[in-house]
Parts: C-alpha cells; sequence; structure tokens
C-alpha cells in the first residue's frame, strides 16, 4: 500500500511536471520548405467567413489553397476563419503564448500597432522582390505597411466607403439622381425635414467615419508626416464641416445611430426599409442585401465633393508573416502566390476588391458597381498609421460626441481630439 | 484537512486517556499516508495554475508599462498604474456603474427571490414547473438573454411598440440605449430578472429548514403571519441571507457580459463598467500594464466589501448570541 502510495504520488507529479512543461514550451523549429513526401504546413489566420460569409471561404478552400499545394507540393495551407470581433484579442492572447499562425490577413490598421512590438517580419527586408511586388498595389494600400521605415505586409484585399442611396427615398426627396456635392445634400437636407427619412445614417464617430467629411470638405487630420493634430484636424474648414453635421443631426436628419445609440436602426436595415436616404459603406454591402433584402435596388456613387472633392477613406486587409513562423520561406511562397491575379480575381468575385489597379477593369465586369469603388479609391487616403489607431477612433467618437449633442461646441470638440491625438502621436 | 482531523483525533483520545488510572497500550505511531495529498494534487494543481498563478501575474504586470507580446521589452513602472487609474475621469464613472448596477440588482435579487420562495415553499401540483419557470433564466446563456434584452429595448422593439403602438403611452420612441440612466435602467432589469431564481433557489432550500416547531410555537403565542416570518423565518434564514449578499455583491461589480452585448459601454463609454473598460484597455489598446491594475484594484474592492459583509454579520450573530 505504501509503496503504490509512493508511485502513485510519483505518477502524478510526473503527469503534472510534464502537463506545466507541455504548457510553456514551443513546438519544436522545422525547415522553412518541406518536400512532397514531407510537406510543411502553413497555418493561416484571417476573418472571410465574418458574417456567415461561405462564399469567400469556399474560394479560398476549394479553389485557391488546392491550386496553391499543386503548385507548391512541399506546402499545405490550413486556414483557420475567426470571427472579426474577435480576431484581434485572439492574435494579442495568441502573440503573448507563443501560438500565432504563420500568415495572418490582417485588418489594415491594425498593420503598425503589432509592427511596433515586434510581432511581424518586415517584408521589405526579407522579401527580394517585395519592392517588385508592392509597386503593383494601390500606394495608399501599401502605405498602410509602413512603420519606421518598413514595410511588414502586403495588401491583400482593399475596400472604401462610397455613397448608397436608396431611390425611393430620393424620390420623396424630390431629387432623381444621388447627392454629388455638400449642396446637393443640403438641397435634399431641407425637402427631408419632418418626412420621417433621414438625409444621412452612420454608426460612429471614428476615423473611419468621419473622414470622408472632413477631406472632401478640404480639410485633413494630422500634418503631412502624421506628427501633428492641432492645427489641421481643428482648423476653421474642419469646424464648418463637422458643424454642417452637426446641424443636420440637431434637426433630426441624422439619426442617434451615429452618437453610439445601439438601439437605432442600422445603416443596413435602414437603407432598404427607406427609413435613411443615403450612407457611406463598403462593397460587401451587396451580398448583404441580396441575402436579406433581395428586391432592394441600392444606387452607388461617389462621395458627394466638397470644397475638397470626393474623397474617401481606405480600408482593406494586409497579409503579414508572423515572427515566430517556424515556416518562413514557404509562408512567403504563399504571400507571393496572394498578389497574383488567379488570387485577386478569385477573391473579387465574391466580394473582396483586388489591390491590383490594373485588374480593377477586369473586377469591374463582376459587378457594375466595382467600377465606383475603384474610382473612388484613386482619390481615397488612408487613416493615420499610427500603432495607436484604436486610441485615435476613441478619442475622435469621445470628444465629437457632446458637439453632436449639443453638450460641447464644435470648435472646442475638435480643439480637444486635436491635443489628444498630438499626445497619441507623440507616444 | 483530512489528516489534520484524523491526527487531532489522535491526540484528542490521548489527552483524554492519560488522566486514567491505567496508562493505555502503547500504540505504534502511524506514518502520515501520502494517498489524502494526492487526491488533492489534481485540484491544487488546478487551482494554482488557473487562479493562483494569473492573479500573481496579473499583480506583476500591474507594475509595469507591460509588452504583452514580449514580456522582456515592458518597463518597470512602479505604481504609475494605479495613480493613473486614480487620476482618470473614465475608471471612475465606470467604477461607479458598477456600483450601481451592484447596489441596484442584489436587493431587489434578493427580495423578489425570498417572496417567490416563500410563494413556491407550500406544496402544491403546480409548484415544480414553477420552479422551473423562474430558475430558466438562471440557467440561460448571458448572451442569448443579452442579445434579447438588446433587441426588447431596440428603438423599434417590443418595449416600445407596447408602450407607445399599443398602451399609447409615449409620443414618440423612446432611444433606451442612446443614454447612460436609461441604458443602466436595461442592464439592471437583466440583471434582476435573470439572478432571482437562483436567489428564489437559495432561500428555497434555506426555508426547508427552519424548524416547524418554532412557527407553531409562534402561532401558539399569538403571533400573526408578519410576527412570525420577522422573528421566526427571517432569523432562521440568515446564514443563506449573508452568503446570498456576499455573492450578489462580487457578482454584481463583477459585471460584463450584459455591458458588452447590449450596450458595449456606449453610448461613447457612458456605460462602461469597470470590467468593460479593462477589456477595452487590454484588448483594443494592448494596454495590458494599466488593464491589470484595474483587475487588481476590482479585485481588492471585491475582497474588502466580502469581508467586510462577513464582519458586520458575524457581529450580528455574536450579539443575538449573547
Amino acid at each position: 500500500m505504501k509503496r503504490s502510495s509512493k508511485l502513485g504520488l510519483a505518477v502524478v507529479a510526473a503527469t503534472a511536471i510534464s502537463l506545466l512543461a507541455a504548457g510553456c514550451s514551443s513546438g519544436p523549429a522545422s525547415s522553412g520548405s518541406g518536400t512532397k513526401a514531407n510537406p510543411v504546413t502553413i497555418t493561416f489566420w484571417g476573418s472571410y467567413g465574418n458574417g456567415g460569409n461561405s462564399t469567400q471561404q469556399d474560394a479560398l478552400n476549394k479553389t485557391l489553397i488546392p491550386a496553391f499545394e499543386k503548385a507548391n507540393p512541399g506546402i499545405k495551407v490550413k486556414y483557420t476563419d475567426i470571427a472579426y470581433d474577435s480576431l484581434l484579442q485572439k492574435l494579442t492572447t495568441s502573440a503573448a503564448g507563443g501560438e500565432l499562425p504563420d500568415v495572418v490577413r490582417a485588418d489594415l490598421g491594425w498593420v503598425p500597432q503589432f509592427a511596433q512590438n515586434g510581432v511581424l517580419v518586415p517584408l521589405s527586408t526579407s522579401m527580394s522582390d517585395y519592392k517588385s511586388l508592392a509597386a503593383k498595389d494601390y500606394p495608399g494600400n501599401v502605405a498602410t505597411n509602413l512603420y519606421k521605415g518598413k514595410y511588414y505586409g502586403l495588401p491583400l484585399d482593399t475596400n472604401t466607403r462610397v455613397l448608397i442611396t436608396d431611390q425611393a427615398a430620393l424620390t420623396k426627396a424630390g431629387v432623381s439622381a444621388p447627392p454629388a456635392t455638400f449642396a446637393d445634400l443640403q438641397t435634399m437636407a431641407s425637402k427631408l425635414k419632418g418626412s420621417g427619412v433621414s438625409l444621412f445614417a452612420d454608426s460612429g464617430l471614428g476615423a473611419w467615419n468621419i473622414s470622408p467629411w472632413i477631406w472632401s470638405g478640404g480639410g485633413e487630420l494630422t500634418n503631412k508626416g502624421e506628427t501633428k493634430a492641432t492645427g489641421y484636424l481643428n482648423s476653421a474648414t474642419n469646424v464648418q464641416t463637422v458643424q454642417m453635421l452637426v446641424d443636420w443631426y440637431k434637426e433630426g436628419l441624422i439619426p442617434n445611430l451615429l452618437t453610439g445609440n445601439k438601439g437605432a436602426t442600422g445603416t443596413s436595415d435602414g437603407l432598404p426599409k427607406t427609413k435613411y436616404a443615403t450612407i457611406f459603406d463598403g462593397p460587401w454591402m451587396a451580398g448583404i442585401w441580396s441575402g436579406q433584402y433581395p428586391k432592394f435596388q441600392p444606387t452607388y456613387s461617389p462621395i458627394p465633393a466638397g470644397p475638397g472633392g470626393s474623397v474617401s477613406v481606405v480600408g482593406g486587409e494586409d497579409i503579414v508573416l508572423t515572427a515566430s513562423s517556424t515556416h518562413q520561406a514557404a509562408a512567403e511562397k504563399f504571400l507571393r502566390f496572394t498578389q497574383t491575379s488567379q488570387f485577386q480575381l478569385a477573391m473579387a468575385k465574391t466580394g473582396q476588391m483586388t489591390v491590383v489597379p490594373a485588374l480593377a477593369a477586369d473586377q469591374a465586369k463582376f459587378a457594375t458597381y466595382y467600377q465606383v469603388y475603384s474610382d473612388q479609391l484613386k482619390t481615397a487616403k488612408s487613416r493615420i498609421a499610427s500603432p495607436n489607431q484604436s486610441k485615435i477612433d476613441t478619442v475622435l467618437s469621445t470628444t465629437l460626441t457632446p458637439a453632436f449633442l449639443g453638450k460641447s461646441t464644435v470648435q472646442a470638440a475638435l480643439d480637444s481630439a486635436a491635443s489628444q491625438v498630438d499626445a497619441l502621436l507623440a507616444g | 484537512m483530512a489528516l489534520t482531523t484524523t491526527a487531532g483525533r489522535a491526540t484528542d483520545s490521548t489527552s483524554v486517556a492519560r488522566p486514567g488510572p491505567v496508562s493505555p497500550p502503547r500504540r505504534r505511531k502511524r506514518r502520515p499516508s501520502a494517498t489524502p495529498y494526492l487526491f488533492l494534487l489534481p485540484g491544487v494543481v488546478i487551482f494554482v495554475v488557473a487562479i493562483i498563478w494569473p492573479a500573481i501575474s496579473a499583480f506583476q504586470m500591474s507594475l509595469y508599462r507591460w509588452n504583452v507580446f514580449n514580456s522582456q521589452l515592458s518597463q518597470w513602472s512602479g505604481l504609475d498604474n494605479y495613480v493613473r487609474a486614480f487620476q482618470d475621469p473614465h475608471f471612475w464613472l465606470s467604477l461607479s456603474n458598477s456600483a450601481i448596477y451592484m447596489v441596484a440588482t442584489v436587493i431587489p435579487q434578493m427580495v423578489i427571490g425570498l417572496a417567490i420562495a416563500l410563494l413556491l415553499k407550500r406544496k402544491s401540483p403546480s409548484q415544480p414547473i414553477f420552479r422551473v419557470l423562474f430558475y430558466l433564466p438562471v440557467v440561460t446563456s448571458w448572451v442569448v438573454v443579452s442579445l434579447l434584452f438588446k433587441y426588447l429595448f431596440d428603438d423599434s422593439g417590443l418595449v416600445n411598440f407596447t408602450l407607445h403602438d399599443f398602451l399609447h403611452l409615449e409620443s414618440t420612441n423612446t432611444s433606451w440605449l442612446a443614454e447612460r440612466g436609461s441604458a443602466l435602467v436595461v442592464i439592471c432589469l437583466l440583471g434582476i430578472w435573470k439572478g432571482i431564481g437562483w436567489s428564489m433557489m437559495i432561500y428555497l432550500a434555506a426555508l426547508q429548514g427552519v424548524p416547524e416547531a418554532l412557527e407553531e410555537a409562534a402561532e401558539m403565542d399569538g403571533a400573526n403571519r408578519w410576527q412570525r416570518f420577522r422573528a421566526v423565518t427571517l432569523p432562521a434564514i440568515n446564514p443563506a441571507t449573508v452568503f446570498l449578499s456576499v455573492m450578489l455583491v462580487i457578482g454584481g461589480l463583477n459585471v460584463f457580459i450584459s455591458v458588452q452585448l447590449i450596450t458595449g459601454g456606449g453610448p461613447v463609454g457612458a456605460t462602461d463598467v469597470v470590467l468593460t473598460y479593462m477589456y477595452q484597455q487590454a484588448f483594443s489598446f494592448s494596454d495590458f500594464g494599466y488593464a491589470s491594475a484595474l483587475a487588481v484594484i476590482l479585485a481588492v474592492l471585491v475582497l474588502v466589501l466580502a469581508l467586510l459583509q462577513l464582519r458586520i454579520t458575524r457581529t450580528r450573530d455574536g450579539e443575538e448570541l449573547a
């Protein structure tokens, strides 16, 4: 009995120690590329299936990955889909635990943050052909990968926001065509007052939401070097532009969805239900509406032009290689594959716009609205490339909301935002 | 624990036997067995790995500008994160929201839970059905009921439909989730609705233990129903009340899922509670040092409150016993 107790103790202790050791140790290192008999597997995380979208995952898993594996017999690709809302959290905790995949499809706003923390491989250094690959993409998208003089990713897919309108609402406003300028919007505003139809709706006041207004209004968020916001974000031009929106909000022409009411009707429901006349949104909306509102026929047109022209904001994803990857050579081959017309056009067919302007004409054959997005992308700008991009979004929302609610002036709100953004850019 | 008890008993028996006229036969001292430790080991390992170690790590992280991606790059900051928290108005706002939620949900859960338990104490054919119905929200997923409440209190949800279109009590639809006050009301209502069943169950169990003889004696003495409840039932179920209040206060201060899903802490952070603010600092801003400091402050606050509650109730017990 005594002997068996001791033996049991030893077994339990050994098991506990080995379990702990297994939890603490990292996987075995392996060479960068495999052979047909002994292939390496690249792990790839993304959020193509967000919102239950199986089309994009199918294109990737059933067409593109098999094509890549056929052309590269020593390499297998294992794609894992993670909901967009939890991807950043999953990446953060996995990075902390040393369990990151080889390749990640990252929101372009996250790249500087991960680069700052040493999680990513600087591709402009590790890939000898990086320059020639990046030269084929939209410069605005390439710029989102820049951190302290090095590029940490390649553009994978892109999007921007354009004006989307509901013809029934336009008819109610007595106009036949979507508003092309700020002045057209003002005309619509006076006609829609009291009609129960909002002139414009959006779901927040972050950089993604407010930047198209500011740039089209002729203003800037920061100086060119993105080191200072004071004097730019709080300029008289921006005060005038934001005041225009605040006036519409106070007249009930913009719903409180803008100031954070989670119970308000979302833009994807409000537009087809003729509650909202216009919204700014991306190319993915077509897929959502075709399923939920098959009879709805949205009209896509450029962002209404102000004194600064029609300027929208660049969105999309970059593909990055993690520093912890033990299959870097194989992963780089996959990265190159994502830049081919085969990959870009196959994903464009499912709603992910190509980052290669030369393919825009081919892409437009899949859906007519793509042309509007491609044209808008020619003048679209990227948000501030900073590791503190999330904090900048929070600053913009928290300072601008009181101005819309009448608790501060637009000038005071923008002054406060500018000084807080200054501090974040300095940090 | 088991070993201590066994050893204690052995010592007691020896001391009792010592004054006797005949010395007991000298017994061979039993060597302590490893078996109890073996049974304890898995639980202790899990507790240390899953609770103690992360808690110590969180405290360690709170003393640094913590780099979650490469901990070796973290910079020592001493108590800076704590000083920052006490000077951060948004932390105080989130703490006040947590406190409001705690106060607004704990008392109704206990009072309504006790009332239902008293109603369901009597045996009737429908009693098991009602027990299940009242307990159902407790076992339902927080995610599901949070989303359900979000839809109910949507601008065009069932609540507004009832108040505006059906009962005509409102001239326009209320945006329940657009302002701090009304949004907190929605979150608190969910907390109360979901928690009543649990309080009811604890009280039901406690009520089974109230001696019928005491109730009968009080009745014989001419006590009416309210007097019997106040003088007999309430003191008898006091341990359950103490247990419930401690657990509900801890749970109330740790509210997270419902806030995250119903308002996301919005509009613009107005309904943030300590845990949603902590989550934002950690996972949106990667500021794990500050987030850990917030976690430590909350843990200390919960611990102090729980100890205070136990101390107050223990004193009262002591007085009653005296």
